[in-house]
């Protein structure tokens, strides 16, 4: 390595002594050049005819030929010149090789220090490119991370849209449809895979929902949300929609003052609102059934504080009022408290393998008082004990004492009850029944039985109640325990109330 | 406590039987005549046969409610102009629209005073006097 360094440092200073001796010789040969020219110009006249004029026509061959001389010794400095030249340009060629080998100019030493200079900025020049395309190496590197970090959080974004149980549409600056998940493709009936990009008016049919976005999207609000109730009719009926509308920068701009899509979010609320209208009626129900008895019992104490009893008779009488209210407003309160407790989940339900025949039985034994006196026969017909359903005993229970105390009270003195716990193999299903022969009732209260507080006008002097009775049958048997509640009725001859369970294996 | 000497007829309708009872001793001992029905149809008819000075009615009762009777009545001439007191235990209220359509003059809301109850009907039928 030494010795070829040491080559090429020589080959490099043969060259500038070279160079130096051209450039000179050259110089040499232009100025023979110019003076064996000069010469010849002057010589020139006597050929011409211009000599007669000048009036010296003895000097022209003199002339003549030291020109030529001079321009004979210019043509031979020329080529000297030209072939020094030749040589210093090969050794300089020689160098730069020699510097390109060396894979980086700086580390040949430059002799010249015009050259020296060069070198250098060549350097720098280099060094430079390399760190900017380790930079934008590295940048690339950076942006091919973000993108995939970016993909990967469109998606997970998209997926969280996805699972969500509320309607989601977004639509962009021109109302197109950008993104929809299954839950709106469901509400606005719609097929989802060819629903993007698509105008939202050719998505969706709903005109006042379509209104609200383009709505929503004209008033070039930048943070803005909108929430407005709205009803739609669909297959199940019509349902209400809490819709949650707010817009968003445009996906295809980065500027803050672009054009704004649309997002908006559907929350089907119909069940709340109608558990918000049921609990209404239910406050409006319990407030009418609290005030009746409490309006008797305020209206006889002022009666008695009045003195408008005159006698101890009237006043006893009054007394027995005041007293049976009282206790009407008490077992309403019970049956309220209870019937809120189990549906409510405050009771809690431990369902093991029970004999619908046995807890008939042990109900129809503490109704058997009230039914006798009243003198109605009481006839049962059960299947053996060994038939089984998954039940809570207390609750299935309170379900039958239910149904045998509104037999009891809407049967005339005299008539007939009749229970019977009857299996179906085949269908494997237990059906418990309780047959009155009693008043019955009006087919147009029939399908309304089973609502709270809900007492068929036509039989209300029959028997005080409190109107729970069967609703709460109803929830303990198709709520608690997925079985199905029979009811048939004719006036004048009588009910039939039960439930069908399904059998244990 | 009555005040002997007034024949006003006072129709009282109510599906419980104790408020019936404690509203028509009320009015009994006041000196009213009292007429009594338990529910709104049986409350229509003895309406167009009695021709009561005054109804006292409850709200929610069987075949037809208080308002309906009241409407009901309204529509006929010969029983168009007997003032109407209505017991209610639902809340109910009294919109102007119901006043004219009905002739419910005032609304009083179970649980009730008697002896309020009383001093309405006396208002009730002075105001018709004058």
């Amino acid at each position: 390595m030494k010795g070829g360094t040491a080559r090429r440092r020589s080959v490099g200073r043969q060259g500038e002594v070279t160079l130096r001796r051209a450039v000179f010789i050259l110089a040499l040969t232009c100025v023979l050049l110019l003076c064996g020219g000069g010469l010849l110009l002057l010589a020139a006249p006597a050929g011409t005819g211009g000599a007669t004029a000048m009036g010296s026509p003895g000097i022209d061959p003199t002339f003549r030929t030291a020109g030529q001389v001079l321009l004979f010794l210019s043509g031979a400095s020329g080529v000297f010149g030209i072939v020094s030249l030749r040589i210093a340009y090969k050794s300089l060629v020689a160098r730069l090789d020699a510097m390109r080998d060396s894979g980086r100019v700086g580390h040949v030493e430059a002799g010249h220090p015009d050259l020296a200079m060069l070198v250098n900025a060549t350097n720098g020049l280099i060094e430079c490119s390399e760190q900017q395309v380790q930079r934008a190496l590295l940048q690339v590197k950076e942006l091919e991370i973000q993108l995939k970090v970016a993909t990967a959080e469109r998606r997970h974004a998209e997926a969280i849209i996805y699972s969500i149980s509320d309607a989601v549409l977004v639509t962009d600056a021109f109302d197109d449809v950008m993104l929809a998940n299954e839950a709106a493709a469901k509400t606005f009936d719609f097929d989802l895979a060819s629903s993007t990009r698509k105008p939202i008016d050719a998505v969706i049919r709903d005109e006042r929902m379509i209104g609200l976005v383009r709505e929503m999207r004209q008033s070039h609000s930048r943070s803005g949300r909108r929430i407005v109730e709205h009803r739609m009719k669909s297959a199940s009926g019509d349902r209400t929609y809490k819709v949650t509308l707010s817009t968003v920068a445009g996906a295809s701009t980065q500027s803050t003052t672009g054009p704004t899509g649309v997002v908006a979010v559907l929350h089907d609320m119909t069940r709340e609102k109608e558990v918000a209208e049921m609990k209404n009626d239910f406050v409006s129900s319990v407030s009418h059934e609290l005030r009746t008895p409490l309006a008797s019992i305020k209206a006889y104490v002022e009666m008695l504080i009045d003195g408008e009893a005159d006698d101890e008779k009237t006043k006893t009488e009054f007394y027995e009022i005041i007293q049976g209210e009282a206790n009407r407003l008490s077992r309403l309160i019970d049956n309220i408290l209870n019937i809120s407790r189990i549906e409510s989940g405050l009771v809690k339900i431990n369902k093991l393998p029970q004999s619908p025949s046995v807890i008939v039985r042990e109900a129809v034994e503490v109704i058997a008082p009230q039914a006798k006196l009243k003198n109605i026969v009481l006839k049962d017909d059960l299947a053996p004990a060994f038939y089984q359903t998954q039940a809570d005993k207390d609750m299935l229970y309170q379900a039958v004492l239910n149904l045998l105390s509104n037999a009891v009270k809407y049967t005339p003195v005299g008539g007939t009850i009749g229970v019977s716990v009857k299996v179906d193999e085949a269908t494997k299903k237990v059906v418990t029944k309780i047959t009155d022969s009693g008043v019955g009732i009006p087919p147009k209260d029939l399908p309304f039985v089973f609502d709270k507080f809900y007492r068929a006008d036509a039989n209300n002097h029959m028997a005080k109640g409190t109107g729970l009775g069967l609703a709460m049958v109803k929830h303990i048997v198709e709520t608690v325990h997925r079985g199905k509640i029979i009811v048939e009725s004719v006036v004048g001859k009588g009910s039939t109330f039960g439930f069908e369970m399904d059998l244990t294996d | 406590m009555s005040e002997v000497g007034n024949s006003k007829k006072i129709l009282v309708a109510d599906d419980e039987s104790h408020i019936l009872h404690v509203v028509s001793l009320k009015l009994r001992n006041a000196g009213y005549s009292v007429v009594t029905a338990r529910d709104g149809q049986e409350a229509f008819d003895l309406a167009s046969a009695e021709r009561p000075d005054l109804l006292i009615t409850d709200y929610h009762m069987p075949q037809l409610s208080g308002l309906e009777l009241c409407q009901k009545l309204k529509l006929d001439v010969a029983t168009a102009n007997i003032p109407a007191i209505m017991l209610t235990a639902r809340g109910y209220h009294l919109e102007p629209n119901d006043t004219e359509q009905s002739g419910i003059l005032r609304m009083l809301s179970k649980p009730f005073s008697p002896r309020q109850l009383l001093a309405t009907v006396q208002e009730v039928l002075m105001e018709r006097a004058a």
